[in-house]
This record gives structure tokens, sequence and C-alpha cells, in this order.
């Protein structure tokens, strides 16, 4: 897939490109990256899944399989989407988002329930988040809508056409995940406040979502009961988790126990190889090895920086803000649970936690990603 | 290309982002190194499961460093529920080899419990079958019981231990803290359920062994005392016999004997009585008066041994002096009272050295109205009568004497001839090493020093020693008359050719008087003019004869015959001593 050489050209004779044109450039830092950060998921899936696997399913590779079948299978997406020029995405944004919707729906209707909250939603033998739909769907239609309306998104009715859908979506997500739905509102939000030459407006907006937060916070106690175990974890049950993670990450010291090492992996942390899965890469490759995870995900956001940066147009440039969007804010509150520097919230560490939806959701968004950076027109002198 | 605003604002989110990652980092740091060790700790406690190691119980050796009281290696054998793959076989074997029966070991095979003991003091030889059986789920445990090698020697000296190793009575007890350690631990982790973990590096804090103890007991002594002591139990038909020997220069005890001694590996059973019927109550009582150490935890009426002291007092006050002479006619009237003399027709005139000699009681009632209550319990108390002699050995008892303000006329005349009070024969003998030691206090004991285990370092343990309590020529003149005791007096069985022995018997009624109970003692020193040891014999309720010069005394006499030689002092076979001896035994047979 990702070779120089120009592979024959398939394609709807009736255009005048064809939409797996060959990109001008391929960005193999980038998928180095990606690549890296799958691998390393497998590793740390493995490590904190095989012990609760045997003992559970017989297997200590049950997760692992399950993991590396979507990460394969992810990875293909993935150079897939690359070759797509992401234009073609334009056509369905509006199916695909009002798809996305019918399935938020119906999950809250027929949903499967996984842990206590129904996320999943069945199809044959595959089950699946719709809300991972979702946010793919909401980052493509956006970033369509922003496009189009771009000159105009200061107008309030403009601003609504262009986040209806998408708030829609959120909503019918925060029924049943509130993380995710604050993941997909701030996706939507850095969309449009990327497309608006205005700064003002956006800033008093984000001073409103959070006095909003506040005033939500004071109204449902059970989220307060959550401040409160945040603030001091050891002293409420609900601090349990938290408890467990942070014994792990203060176990890891600065170079850790070794790989494989950790103890708090044994059924100490619940589901360890879920949204916890950090609190061990802490404990077994401790803080250099925590700094060299995050490293690796800020040089990956980075380089989507760059590539947004030097989209060829906006479009582009507004999907690659999405996802760094995503992608961010999912590592950043991924981190700061774990660590207990905010409330305890369920947010999956992207590429590193358990979950094949998620995994495959991501490396599709990745693909969009490089499909963007390999339409970037590099002038000759460079 | 985008507009430039779009760019600067991508890059301003970029820088905030860059921002917020270097706070989780910073945050991390914090963590995992600032609350690393208090993090890691309390991990630890949550992973750790803690076995505790019994620590090896010194050893008790006598002075010879023969082994008195020491460890046997014996084995716990407990199943892990969850490892057994095959439950009947493992029931079979069990109960077989270990003698059980089947239905128990199956239901404690059956119990979902991380572990079941199934027997705790196994014998290694049997330990071993279960181990050559190699079965899953078995788990053999080496531990350590105490173990006596000798059974019933100096066993109300040494006692013996409880189930967890800790002394119970005796030595065993009161050198708990030299003999005990310290406890090692086996930290196991564990996952969220307890299982251990295999292949986890164990945390192991080693048990310290306890520090080896070595006593003054003479092995040898101690088993031809008891050898004597028990010959003269069963042909007496006595309730009890006590023997002590030490030596009077420094308090050190070859020998406690009080037979019968009770089995130290047995300690729980009761010898020659029939628990059946009994309750547990009557039981324990009767399993503690066995466990008594009669010298020193019971006190009696010391009756004539105790005229040393009385005599001392006179010495040490002056009031009277060898050849002093005083009238017996048998007996004695002081204010109301009549006081017999042993012999009812009288001694006639004596000397004192004479009274001594004789025992006669009118000689010491009128010795100890001339020396008076106040100076009479002076000298006890310079003696040590009113204190408890700090032996090694746990619930000493104590002497009771009247209080000085009530000891009248009577009262003086009685204690004079030791009657009308008690002491323990420990404190008794004492006084007496002082009398003849030339008038050191010395604290009887056992221990002589500790051993640590591994670098047999050795802590001298002191014992207090109370010098000048009486004079040295007091001293002298007393042992030369005790010696006359022997040599010619009432306790002429008490002689052992080719030695100078001093000594004084003693006959004391039982209280309540009139039943005819005695208490028939020895005391005796060898050599006379410089004793290395003093002993004392007690037969407890004899019966027929229960004189103590008749039977108490060829006691003492058989056992000096024996040990002197041992302790390497030389008999002197000089002209002289060969024909006084022969004499005295022409003499008996011709009677």
């Amino acid at each position: 897939m990702a070779k120089r050489r120009p592979t024959p050209v398939r394609g709807n004779k009736k255009r005048k490109k064809s939409i797996t044109e060959k990109p001008i450039y391929f960005d193999y830092q980038f998928l180095f990256l990606v690549l890296f950060l799958v691998a390393l998921g497998l590793v740390m899936v493995y490590s904190t899944s095989s012990y609760t696997a045997d003992l559970k399913t017989g297997s200590p590779y049950f997760y692992l399989v399950r993991q590396g079948v979507f990460a394969v299978v992810g990875i293909v997406v993935m150079l897939l989407t690359a070759r797509i020029d992401y234009h073609f995405w334009k056509k369905f944004s509006l199916a695909m988002i009002v798809v996305a919707i019918v399935l938020l729906g119906m999950v809250i209707v027929v949903g499967k329930a996984v842990n206590g909250s129904s996320r999943w939603i069945a199809l044959g033998p595959i089950t699946f988040q719709p809300s991972e739909v979702a946010k793919i769907a909401i980052i493509l239609f956006t970033a369509h809508m922003a496009t189009i309306k771009a000159a105009r998104i200061g107008d309030i009715k403009i601003l609504v056409k262009v986040a209806l859908f998408p708030m829609v979506a959120t909503a019918l997500i925060a029924v049943e995940n509130l993380s995710t739905a604050i993941i997909c509102a701030a996706v939507v939000f850095m969309i449009i406040f990327i497309t608006s030459p205005k700064i003002k407006q956006f800033l008093l907006l984000g001073l409103g979502v959070v006095a909003l937060m506040g005033i939500f916070l004071i109204v449902a106690s059970y989220r307060l009961q959550r401040i409160k175990v945040w603030l001091a974890p050891e002293k409420y049950e609900d601090g349990y988790q938290t408890m467990q993670a942070l014994y792990a990450i203060g176990s890891g010291g600065i170079f850790g126990k070794g790989l494989g090492q950790s103890i708090q992996k044994l059924g100490f942390i619940p589901e360890s190889h879920n949204d916890m899965i950090f609190s061990v890469v802490c404990e077994e490759l401790g803080l250099f090895g925590a700094v060299c995870v995050i490293g690796l995900f800020a040089l990956l956001i980075w380089r989507c920086v760059i590539i947004a940066m030097s989209a060829p147009d906006l479009y582009g440039a507004l999907i690659v803000v999405g996802v760094i969007t995503h992608l961010s804010v999912q590592v950043l509150v991924n981190i700061a649970v774990v660590t207990n520097s905010i409330p305890p919230t369920g947010v999956p560490l992207p590429f590193i936690s358990y979950g094949g939806t998620a995994l495959l959701g991501l490396l599709l968004e990745m693909g969009l990603v490089l499909s963007v950076a390999g339409r970037i027109k590099i002038p000759k002198e460079y | 290309m985008t507009k430039t605003f779009t760019r600067k604002k991508i890059f301003f989110c970029a820088v905030i982002l860059l921002v917020t990652f270097i706070m989780l980092i910073i945050r991390l740091s914090y963590l995992m190194i600032v609350k690393s060790d208090y993090y890691y700790e309390k991990a630890e406690d949550l992973h750790q499961r803690e076995r505790s190691i019994k620590a090896k119980r010194g050893i008790i050796y006598d002075r010879n460093g023969v082994e008195l009281a020491g460890n046997k290696p014996v084995c716990s054998i407990s199943v892990i529920h969850s490892q057994i793959s095959d439950a009947d076989k493992v029931v079979t074997a069990l109960s077989e080899v270990l003698k059980l029966p089947e239905e128990n070991v199956r239901n404690k095979v059956a119990a979902n419990t991380i572990r079941e003991k199934i027997k705790s003091n196994v014998d290694k030889e049997t330990a071993d079958v279960i181990r050559k059986m190699d079965l899953d789920g078995v788990m053999i445990d080496e531990d350590y019981k105490r173990y006596y090698p000798y059974n019933t020697l100096a066993s109300k000296v040494l006692g013996f231990t409880g189930a967890d190793n800790q002394g119970i009575v005796g030595l065993e007890v009161f050198y708990e803290n030299i003999l005990s350690g310290k406890p090692g631990s086996i930290l196991t982790l564990t996952d969220a359920n307890g299982i251990e973990l295999e292949n986890e590096a164990e945390g192991r804090i080693e048990p310290v062994p306890g520090d080896d103890l070595y006593t003054t007991i003479d092995i040898n002594i101690q088993k031809y005392a008891e050898q004597a002591a028990k010959k003269v139990y069963i042909s007496k038909q006595a309730k009890r016999v006590s023997v002590i020997l030490m030596n009077p220069q420094n308090g050190e005890i070859y020998a406690m004997v009080n037979v019968p001694e009770y089995n130290l590996n047995e300690p729980y059973k009761l010898i020659g009585a029939n628990t059946t019927g009994m309750t547990d109550k009557e039981k324990q009582d009767a399993l503690n008066q066995m466990w008594r150490n009669f010298c020193i935890n019971d006190t009696y009426e010391p009756g004539s041994t105790f005229k040393v002291i009385t005599a001392t007092a006179a010495l040490e006050e002056g009031v009277v002096s060898e050849n002093d002479i005083f009238n017996c006619p048998g007996f004695r009237v002081v204010e109301d009272r009549k006081i017999r003399c042993a012999r009812t027709s009288g001694h006639g005139t004596e000397t004192f050295r004479q009274g001594i000699m004789n025992s006669c009681n009118p000689v010491f009632i009128d010795v100890g109205a001339r020396v008076g209550v106040e100076r009479m319990y002076k000298n006890y108390d310079k003696l040590g009568l009113f204190e408890k002699t700090g032996i090694d050995l746990p619930g000493e008892a104590n002497s009771i004497m009247h209080k000085k303000e009530n000891v009248g006329a009577v009262e003086l005349a009685t204690m004079s001839f030791g009657q009308s009070f008690q002491i323990t024969p420990m404190q008794l003998l004492r006084a007496a090493s002082a009398v003849i030691n030339g008038g050191k206090l010395v604290t009887p004991h056992f221990a002589m020093f500790s051993e640590e285990h591994d670098s047999h370092e050795r802590t001298i343990l002191d014992f207090k020693e109370r010098s000048g309590v009486i004079k040295k020529d007091t001293s002298e003149k007393m042992k030369d008359m005790l010696e006359s005791v022997v040599s010619e007096g009432g306790g002429m069985k008490g002689q052992v050719p080719g030695y100078k022995i001093g000594g004084k018997t003693a006959t004391s009624e039982k209280l309540p008087r009139g039943n005819r109970k005695y208490i028939s003692s020895f005391m005796g020193f060898a050599p006379a003019n410089n004793p290395q040891i003093l002993g004392i014999i007690m037969i407890d309720e004899p019966v027929g004869t229960y004189y103590g010069g008749t039977i108490a005394a060829p006691v003492m006499a058989e056992i000096y015959e024996n040990i002197l030689p041992y302790l390497g002092i030389e008999a002197d076979y000089s002209e002289k001593k060969i024909k006084e001896t022969m004499g005295r035994i022409y003499i008996e047979e011709g009677d």
C-alpha cells in the first residue's frame, strides 16, 4: 500500500479524477507513529489482560487476539482510507450523520448492556459502539458544513445549520456516555472555532460552557459525589478504582517494574486493559515509559497539526482539526482521570486501551489524516 | 491553501495542547517520584500475605555442654484445596499414613478454604513418606518441636513449652526472652483474590533463632542425685524426695531433684494418678501440683537444720562460745510451756559444741534467749531469710515469719530450733552458704551464660552477691562445729570415707502436729574446711524410721561418695581418718 511506485488507476471513468488516485505524498512519519502506538497498545493489552483472561476464559490471549484482529482490519482500513481522496466523503456526510443518529437512537432502545451501560449494538455476531461511528460522522459532517458556510459562519442561523445534526448526535450520546459526548462537543466546537475568524465569541462561549458545567455539577448530586471521591479517593468506596490506579502509578517509580511485572493488573485494578491501562503502563514502564507514551501522542498530534496547517484546503484542515480534537481530548482526559487530576470518568486511551470499535474508528480517522496529508502540494523549491 | 487566521488558530490550540501535556507530565512526575514510596508501600501492603516462620528456640545445655532441652524437627501437613487434582487419592493416602479417620480427612480435603491443616507435629520420617508420594495440593511445612532428650531429668527445673514453643514453667519460661528468638515471616505476593503468585520473588524476613542457655546443672550430678533420691523415695515410700546440690561459694546449682519427676516430653500426662472421673479443674490442679518445684515453690518448717542459723547468730553476737556449759534435763520450761528435747532423758551437762552435735533443743532455747529477738531478726535479715533468694526460676515462695513485735519467749525458743515459721529449702541453703563460705550471701542460680546462635558470642549472666554478712571467724567456727556433727554427732551417717563432711540433720513434724508425718532432712557440705559443695536432702513423709540422721544423711553420703571425686575434690585417706572411719563401721556392725 505504501509504495511510491505508481499503481494502476482504478475508478469511475465518468470522473475527471479517480477517488483512489495515488496521493502525491505519503506521510511515513505519521504512519510510523500510528503503527508504533497500535503495537504498543497490543503489548499492553496482552500484558494487562493475560492473567485475568486466563482465569476467566482459560486463554491468556483472549483479549489480545480480539484486539489484534481489529488492529489488522483497522490498519487495512486506514491505508485504504488514505488512498481515497477525502473529498469523496463530502457527498456521504449527511447520510452518515443521519445513520449515526438512527443508530444512537437504537442503542438507547435496544442497546446491549455491557458493564452497566448500554453503549453497544449487535449486528449479527459483531457488537459495536454507535458512538464510534458517530464521532467520525460528526467530524466529516461538521467539517463539510463548516467549509460550505465558512463565509457566514458568524450568523446564528448558519451556525445552527452547521451544528444541528452533530449536536443531536452528541445529545444522544450524552444519554449514556457523558465523556464521549463532551469529546464530540469539543470536536464540533473546535471545527467551528477554527473556521470562524472571530475569537471573542468563542471565549464567551467557553466561559458559558464552564458556567453551565458548574450549574450541572451542583444540580446533579451524584456528580458531586464524584467530586468528593475525586478529592479524597481513599475515603470512599467509589474511589477504589482511582486508588488502585494511583498505587500502580506510584509503585512504578522512575523506571517501572518492567514489562509484564505489574501486580496491580492481577485483579486489583478492575478491567485493567480498559480505561485504566495507562496506570499499568506507569507501573511497568515507570515515569520514563509513561513520558515516552505521552511523547508519542504529542508527536502524533504535532504531526496532525502540521498537516492541518498545510492542508490543501479548509475542508481537509477541518477534518484534521476534528481528528486532533478527538485524539487529544481523549488522551488528556484519560491520563488526567488515571492520575486523579480530574474527577473520574470513563474514557479509553486511544490505541492503547482494549476496544475493537474504538481502535477501528481511530485508525479510520488516521486514514483520513493520511489522505489529507497525501494531497498537500509541496512547492517545488521545498 | 487555508487562510492565515485558520493556521494561526490551529497553532494556538496546538500550543495550549502542548502546555496541557506538560502539566500532565508534571503531575505524573509528582506521583511517580515524590509520592512513589508512599504508593509503593500501600500497594505492597495490599499484595503481600504474611506467613510467620517460627524462630528456632535456644537450646538449654548443662555446664558441660550436654543438651538438656533441644529442638526436634517435625512437620505439619496441610492441604490446599485449589491445588488438589485427585481428592480420593489424597484422602486415602493421608488417612492411611497419618492414621487418621478417613472421614475426618475427607472433610478437610473437601473444605473450600485456602489452606487446611491436617495434622501438626508429624515426625520427619512420616512426613518423608508423604513427600515421596508427591500428591498435588499437599503441603508439608517443617517446624520445630521442643524435645527433652532425658525425659524426666530435672523436669521441675527445666520446665516445658507450649504449642507455640513458648515457655510455660521452669527455666523455659524464666529465660523466655533469651530462648525464644524473633519469629520471621515469609511475604508472598498475591493477586486480588488472595491467590499466591508463583515465580514472584518472596520477601523473607529470616527468623532470629533464640540464644542457647548454658546452665550450672551438671548432668552427671543431677542423674546421680536423682537416682539416689528415687531409691530412697521407693524404699521409704515417701511422698516426695527433694535434693539440692550447689556450690556455696558462688550459688551455682549443680542439681535440683524433686522425685517424682515427670516426663517433660509428655507434661500433660499425670503420673501415678487415675485421670478418669476427674473434672477438668481437678485434673489441672493435679497437673499444677505435679509441676511444682518443692525446693522453691513451697515453704516448710526446717527443724533442726535451722539450728545452724541460731548458732551463727549467737556466735555473731558473741553471746556464746564453743565451750560454754549448758544443762539439758530433757526439757526446758519457757514461760508456761514445757518444751521437750529429742532425747527425753536429757543430755545432761554439755558444751555448746556438744549441744550442736546432739542437736539439743534446750541448748538452743538458751542460746536463742541470749541472742534475743532484736538481734536474732537482724541476723535472719543478714542471712536473707526475709527475702526471696532471687533464684532464676518462676514462682519462688518467700518465708513466713512471726512479726517481730509478736515474738515472745516461747516463739523465740521454738524458732531457735527451727519451728513455728516456714522458709523454702532454697532460702535455708542460701543462708547456710553464707555461714560456711565466710559470709558471702550468694544468689542461687542455674544460668551461667547465654550464647548467640550464629556468632557464638557469650553473655555472662550475673547474679548479685553480698559480702561480709557474717564474720569470717564465725564462719570458721561454724564449719568446724558442723564437721563434728558428722564426724561424732547426730549426722554420723553422713560420713564419706576420705572426706571431711560438715552437716546438720533435721526431723520436722509436719503441721498439724500429731499426725506423725515428718520431713526428714540432712544438710551437708564438703570438704568441711573449704566447702565446694553444699547439699540438702528432704524426704517428705517417709514410712517407718523417720529420723533425718538415720534415713536422710546416708543418702547424701552416698551422693557425695560419688560426686566428690567427680568434682575433683581429692580424698584424704590419712591414717587417722581411715582409723576413725573403720572404727565407726566396726562399732556399727557390733551394735
